[in-house]
């Protein structure tokens, strides 16, 4: 009994707070991490399900593309809400007064190629207009550190808040080279917001001290990394999934 | 001497009872040609209501053997006595009926003299009439009877009726016609069907000729139906009364107020919002709810293995998941819907409030097959004023087998004496509700989705 507290299992029951914890299944959900700079998306049974479609091996193509969307829909809304807004009150069409809010400051998308661009036709699903930035990250192969091979921003990005999409964050190479690349080009960190699926722990605690003014969004923390720095225990190559296999 | 019993007092039971509970059953006995169903499509025609439905009983005759299939085909089987029709599968029908629940009626072949497999389903009528050479027979039934109606014939027009009747329509030979009619027919008439004449509230003399007649009837009806829709709006009424004392239950979930989920409230009930920006926000919106509403099916755990071979401990959703769109409204969160389950079986309920009385009125229904085995039935719906037409769509599931807590009520927008209401009469159901408005707030939002 001492010894099962000890380590706590990483399973725990899901389900809406009204059932027992008799009637709610057990599945891993993420870890928990305490920087004020991490969203971790609330998780629910409907979240898990979704995350095992996507991490089972055999669900194929159609489908992990179809469950990923209704993921990254879900993170991109989880995402908008760190955006600014101010008070607004309109008459309804019935007469009534209501005091809502207006949403304030211009976006943009800035996807990391390939598997980032996966995530594009979520973000649009929310947000039709948006502006979508590119930029290709590749590791070199002399240095074996990502190196910056291509990008394409929005001219006037510096105004505009900006959501990184990058669906694994594994150590976290290629975000932090994105970040520096958008930094330079005038973005503030602060309005810098990556949106992953799966993240590393390590990953998701050395980037959330290195640039504690950006907001990291995921879906699931996972147990950590393998020695190929793979995320255990993940999905796989996000952009094979998606695009190939 | 012996001690009292303990007493115990009784917690009043919310409850609600659509219109069709209690139906007014009408029953119109009359000779074989007196002219009853030509009586019974003239008082469909007068009373000019969805949901008047005519029961013959000819679907209710008893099977028949070899033997007395043989002797039908001689014109020698009595179809005209009592025990020829299944009275105790009648009673029971018209009983299922008259509580409001589902009826199946059978579907009986005169080619072959026996009951169908399939049946057909009988559901939520307001009025029905029942129409049979003994409509008003048997005691059991009679009891169940609001109106009592005799139409009658001479016997001579009958006999001519009849004739004409099974040669062009059934095929017959007049020898066997009039064989037949002197045999049982008429015995039959002086011995069941005429003393009915003396019980029957009503007698009706020419039939269909008789306007006047037809005309009281109609009235009556009218009058009964006026009664019961009052009683009806009053118990709706009373129900707010008695909901407003509670708080949200926990199954009640209101959507955060996040700064996303606000401002897309906002664009939606700004008149200045074009069209196409409306249904886009509608859309976004309501595919937050469906995602929420899918936290309440039931999962099971499963293990899967990752493309690198690790496992990981997840979930499958248990069994599949339906909707039922309360229409015309609830067909704008289909889009929504069809996002996150793009093959989602869906089933449709026409339910309009009659603009004078504010009383839901059920106009059309169709549910998908074995909605009872789903493992949750999403009821759409984007607005929900006083909650009657909520409380008669969520009647209406139970009543088609559906258990209470695997109902989702899920809706856009929702007074909160409505919710309490329905969750009053039906506490085990969860409600998604995006925004609390004011009571009694007027439908606006499909309009606005429709453009019409």
């Amino acid at each position: 009994m001492a010894s099962k507290e000890a380590v706590p299992s990483p399973a725990q029951g899901v389900g809406p707070t009204y059932r027992t914890d008799e009637e709610k299944p057990t599945a891993t959900v993420s870890k928990k991490v305490s920087y004020e700079n991490v969203h971790v998306l609330p998780q629910t049974p409907q979240l898990i399900a979704l995350l095992t479609m996507i991490r089972d091996k055999r669900t194929v193509r159609a489908d992990f593309i179809f469950y990923s969307n209704r993921i990254i829909r879900l993170l991109v809304e989880e995402g908008l809400n760190h955006l600014p807004v101010v008070e607004q009150s309109v008459t309804t069409p019935v007469g009534r007064d209501y005091l809502g809010v207006k949403f304030e400051g211009k976006i943009c998308g800035v996807s990391i190629m390939r598997a980032g661009e996966a995530m594009e036709q979520g973000l649009r699903d929310c947000c039709r207009s948006v502006r979508i930035g590119k930029i290709l990250i590749q590791r070199d192969e002399e240095t074996c550190m990502p190196k910056l091979f291509y990008d394409k921003l929005p001219a006037d990005i510096a105004d505009r808040w900006v959501l990184l999409l990058d669906p694994m964050f594994a150590t976290g190479g290629s975000a932090t080279l994105a970040v520096d690349v958008l930094m330079q080009r005038g973005v503030p960190e602060h309005r810098i917001l990556f949106l992953n699926l799966i993240a590393s722990p390590s990953g998701v605690a050395e980037f959330a001290e290195r640039f504690p003014k950006l907001r990291v969004v995921t879906a699931f923390i996972d147990q950590g990394l393998d020695d190929k720095k793979y995320i255990i225990p993940g999905l796989g190559d996000f952009g094979d999934r998606y695009y190939t296999l | 001497m012996e001690s009292t019993s303990p007493f115990y007092s009784v917690v009043p039971e919310v409850k609600y009872s659509p219109p069709w509970h209690d139906l007014s059953i009408i029953g119109i006995a009359g000779s074989s040609g007196s002219g009853k169903t030509s009586v019974a499509m003239e008082i469909v025609k007068s009373l000019n209501l969805p949901w008047v439905v005519i029961l013959v009983m000819d679907s209710f005759y008893k099977t028949l053997t070899p033997e007395e299939h043989t002797k039908a085909h001689a014109n020698n089987y009595d179809f005209d006595c009592p025990d020829s029709i299944d009275f105790d599968l009648l009673v029971s029908t018209l009983e299922d009926l008259k509580q409001g629940k589902k009826a199946h009626i059978p579907v009986y072949s005169f080619a072959n003299h026996q009951r169908q497999p399939q049946t057909t389903t009988l559901y939520s009528p307001r009025v029905l009439i029942l129409e049979g050479i003994l409509a008003l027979h048997d005691p059991r039934i009679l009891k169940l009877l609001d109106v009592k109606i005799f139409v009658e014939a001479d016997m001579d027009v009958c006999l001519g009726r009849r004739v004409l009747r099974d040669v062009r329509e059934r095929g017959r030979d007049v020898e066997g016609i009039i064989k037949q009619w002197f045999t049982f027919v008429k015995p039959s008439y002086t011995k069941f069907v005429e003393p009915q004449r003396h019980i029957s509230d009503i007698i009706i003399p020419r039939g269909i000729e008789n306007i006047t007649a037809i005309d009281m009837v109609v009235k009556h009806i009218q009058r009964k139906l006026q009664d019961k829709s009052e009683s009806h709006t009053e118990a709706l009424r009373k129900l707010g009364l008695l909901a407003a004392k509670v708080e949200l239950p926990q199954n009640v979930h209101v959507m955060p107020a996040t700064p996303q989920f606000v401002g897309m409230n906002t664009v939606l009930q700004d008149p200045a919002t074009e069209h196409v920006d409306f249904v886009f926000y509608f859309d976004r919106l309501a595919s937050i709810l469906i995602e929420k509403a899918l936290d309440m099916t039931s999962y099971v755990q499963t293990t899967v293995e990752t493309p690198q071979g690790n496992k990981y401990l997840g979930l499958h959703p248990k069994g599949s998941v339906s909707a039922v769109a309360i229409l015309r409204g609830g067909s704008c969160l289909e889009t929504a819907l069809k996002r996150s389950i793009p093959d989602c079986v869906t089933g449709r309920v026409l339910i309009q409030t009659d603009a004078s009385s504010s009383e839901p009125e059920l106009h059309y229904l169709k549910l998908p097959p074995q909605l009872e085995e789903h493992s949750m039935v999403m009821l759409l719906d984007p607005q929900m004023a006083s909650g009657g037409a909520a409380l008669m769509a969520v009647r209406v599931l139970i009543d088609h087998g559906v258990s209470e807590d695997k109902i989702v009520f899920v809706t856009c927008a929702a007074g909160e004496t409505g919710i309490k209401r329905l969750i009053a009469v039906f506490p085990k159901i969860n409600i998604i509700v995006g925004r609390i408005e004011p009571d009694g707030e007027p439908r606006w939002m499909e309009k606005r989705y429709f453009g019409c």
